[in-house]
């Protein structure tokens, strides 16, 4: 953790975000709507999977992958420049906050859940589902579980700066 | 609220908006959220308001992607269904709004950004309705294949651009003051 906690702060980004204070902000504005765009592809089809809005053809949505991938990079960059750019307490300081390491995990368990669905024929049967079918339960699950990780992964987000109301709350 | 009242009954209404904001901000809900460690406090109803703002834009910005052209094979009428679940993520950030306003209202309400985000969350929802009955009530639903209405696509836009200015001027409520230095 201390090598890569070197290697962020060896970036010099502390000092652009120190030097113009407009850089944290545009970030976050990135990362929000970067957010919105991931929730509005990713989970628009994990619902219509769990069955919502039947006549909708899923590899139809499919196509709005693209979209949920550009979030994902765009909150990916903006992401690392927060935690590559923490003017207070370095890099360290997210690597160390529970929330954040939480946040990770499910961004982790989310893409597993990605190789899941891919790699093991689920999205191909959940794809040739026709428009007004149901998709099979496997399908399901793994939808079920990409929203909970990706809500998660907001809720977590969000607790990073109040990382110590998670700490009370646990008892820690 | 006994401000309220005080300067009601001295017949001023000067202090009237303040002490109401004054009253609001000092009620146990609001000392709640804003003082409270439960994780449903603050944090709690910043999440919501967090997952509200995902569901909310990212659902309508999907349906504004389709009505200009990004994956035409999408039909729109079974579309229409997401609407209830962008109204109730609308309604999920409206009622957090409020819990997360009422906690810090007196310094909110001379906080520019936040009361040029609030204008654009009010014309975003009006956008969303008018885009809802130009592009998926009855008459307006383009069939299958039919090329969608220069209205409908007209709206998708201006949902994409109300959506990006009011996340802008969300975002921007937390560093009041930052606008004023570059555009005072």
């Amino acid at each position: 953790m201390e090598t890569i906690a070197a290697l962020l702060d060896a970036t010099g980004m502390a000092e652009i975000v120190n030097a113009y204070d407009w850089v944290w902000p545009i970030c976050e504005i990135f990362h929000f709507a970067g957010m919105a765009l991931l929730i509005g592809t990713i989970g628009f089809i994990d619902i219509r999977i769990l069955g919502f809005g039947k006549g909708l053809p899923i590899h139809a949505l499919e196509r709005l992958l693209p979209f949920g991938v550009a979030g994902f990079v765009v909150n990916t960059v903006t992401g690392l420049v927060f935690v590559a750019g923490n003017p207070i307490g370095g890099s360290m300081a997210y690597l160390e906050n529970l929330s954040f390491q939480l946040k990770m995990l499910l961004i982790l368990l989310a893409g597993i859940n990605v190789a899941v669905f891919y790699l093991t024929g689920i999205a191909r049967e959940a794809a040739a589902v026709g428009a007004t079918g149901d998709a099979a339960p496997a399908a399901k699950v793994v939808a079920g579980a990409s929203l909970v990780f990706w809500v998660g992964v907001i809720v977590f987000g969000r607790l990073i700066m109040y990382n110590d109301t998670l700490l009370y709350a646990l008892g820690l | 609220m006994p401000q309220l009242i005080a300067n009601i009954a001295a017949g001023t209404t000067a202090g009237a908006e303040s002490g109401l904001l004054d009253a609001m901000e000092s009620s146990a809900f609001a000392t709640w959220v804003r003082e409270s460690p439960s994780l449903f406090a603050y944090t709690g109803m910043l999440s919501l308001h967090a997952i509200g703002l995902a569901f909310v834009v990212g659902l309508s910005s999907a349906v504004a992607l389709r009505l200009l052209g990004v994956a035409p094979e999408i039909p729109l009428a079974p579309a229409r269904k997401f609407f209830l679940l962008m109204y109730t993520a609308f309604w999920v950030n409206a009622l957090s709004g409020i819990a997360l306003f009422a906690g810090s209202a007196t310094s909110l309400v001379e906080n520019a950004a936040f009361l040029v985000k609030l204008g654009f969350v009010v014309l975003a929802v009006v956008n969303l309705r008018l885009l809802k009955r130009f592009a998926f009530d009855e008459a307006g639903l383009p069939r299958n294949g039919e090329p969608v209405p220069a209205v409908a696509k007209a709206l998708a836009v201006s949902c994409l651009v109300l959506w990006s200015a009011a996340i802008i001027a969300g975002r921007l409520t937390a560093y009041p003051g930052l606008l004023g230095k570059y555009f005072g």
